[in-house]
């Protein structure tokens, strides 16, 4: 071990989950192009990594949501019936389909991101008072949802904030910041799931995995207290235009071109 | 189907505190591992890895913990949620290990 390379995983891992926390998204979206293009690391390799990043990033930010009864439990139990089985049959789809429709995948799955972000979220005409009780409405489109989230974050190492928050917000109307705190309650346990499966083929290595796990906690900690001083409107506008470079990217090591991290 | 939430609020902050102190073992575990790994490389690995399997164990030790709570509380319903969250989990981690 010498070192430089396990520094430069941890510092990518606490840049990308502190500007994850700051944006309400899970690091492994900026994580595994990271890791591909610039670090030379094999996909499966980099899934593995991430998935262990979304794990940390959940758990280190999860005390203060259920402190102040922002995390919906009895929600977030329900739903993860349909995120662990989305997250088991993509552990199962995940050895049949080729490296390059993964990068496609991903490339799409940035892209919807960035739309996702531009478009902003708005909170649905409900009832307001959150002790009067919201209720979940349109359930079976939720577990939909998640269900797919659940699939696309066992396939790609990400906690798949993409699908969740729409089916939080519009098909389940819950309130932002409920929706927030459950979706981050939720990513743990969906991937650890596929980190489980993952961990036992082989395909999360330690030296990697490692210093990726730490740099994500810290992230996850420090993006946290920053986020309560911070007007977001600008870095969202930077964030579109990464999640662009990074699908651009991500489509073109689909076919093969690698233009940036020449060196390994 | 409709899902009313009031929460009795007393779940939570345990749930809260395990994954908080879960979260920091597991994170030493991982440091001291790739501390040792400077001067002896594959013990110290074994020892980060080690780390990153309680890191994987922590989100399933919540859905356990949320398991055992709803049924001593009587929520059946719930309690039968949990298990097969449990179980799907588990199913996920033996089909992943062939």
């Amino acid at each position: 071990m010498h070192g430089g390379f396990e520094l430069w995983l941890f510092a990518v891992a606490l840049g990308t989950s502190m500007l994850g926390g700051l944006l309400g998204m899970a690091s492994g979206i900026f994580i595994v192009p990271i890791l591909t293009m610039f670090g030379r690391i094999d996909l499966h390799t980099a899934i593995g990594a991430s998935l262990i990043s979304v794990i940390a990033c959940s758990c280190a930010g999860a005390a203060p949501f259920l402190k102040n009864g922002l995390t919906n439990i009895r929600l977030a139990i329900l739903l993860e019936t349909a995120t662990t089985l989305g997250a088991l049959c993509g552990v199962f789809l995940a050895g049949f389909i080729p490296t390059r429709y993964l990068f496609l995948i991903f490339a799409l799955v940035l892209l919807l991101s960035a739309q996702q972000m531009v478009a902003r979220r708005k909170e649905l005409p409900r009832a307001s008072d959150r002790d009067i009780g919201y209720s979940a409405e349109r359930m079976p489109l939720g577990m939909t949802l998640m269900y797919g989230a659940g699939l696309i974050s066992a396939l790609l190492g990400i906690g798949s904030g993409v699908l969740k928050i729409p089916a939080m917000d519009t098909a389940l109307r819950l309130p932002i910041k409920v929706s927030s705190a459950t979706s981050n309650f939720m990513i743990g346990v969906t991937a650890a799931a596929s980190a489980g499966a993952y961990f036992a083929r082989g395909d999360i290595l330690t030296p990697v995995a490692a210093p990726i796990a730490l740099g994500s906690v810290l992230g996850a900690v420090v993006g946290a207290r920053i986020l309560m001083k911070l007007h977001s409107d600008k870095l969202r506008m930077m964030f579109v235009c990464i999640l662009m470079i990074l699908s651009a990217q991500m489509m073109l090591a689909a076919f093969g071109i690698n233009l940036i991290g020449q060196t390994p | 189907m409709k899902t009313h939430i009031t929460s009795p609020h007393r779940l939570e902050p345990a749930l809260g505190a395990l994954l908080y102190y879960g979260t920091i073992v597991a994170s030493a575990v991982i440091a001291l591992g790739l501390a040792l790994a400077v001067g002896l490389d594959a013990a110290g690995m074994r020892v980060a890895a080690f780390g990153l399997v309680l890191f994987i164990l922590l989100p399933v030790v919540r859905v356990g913990a949320m398991l055992i709570f709803f049924l001593r509380a009587g929520e059946y319903r719930f309690g039968a949620i949990a298990a097969l969250v449990m179980s799907i989990i588990l199913l996920s981690f033996f089909l992943g290990a062939r």
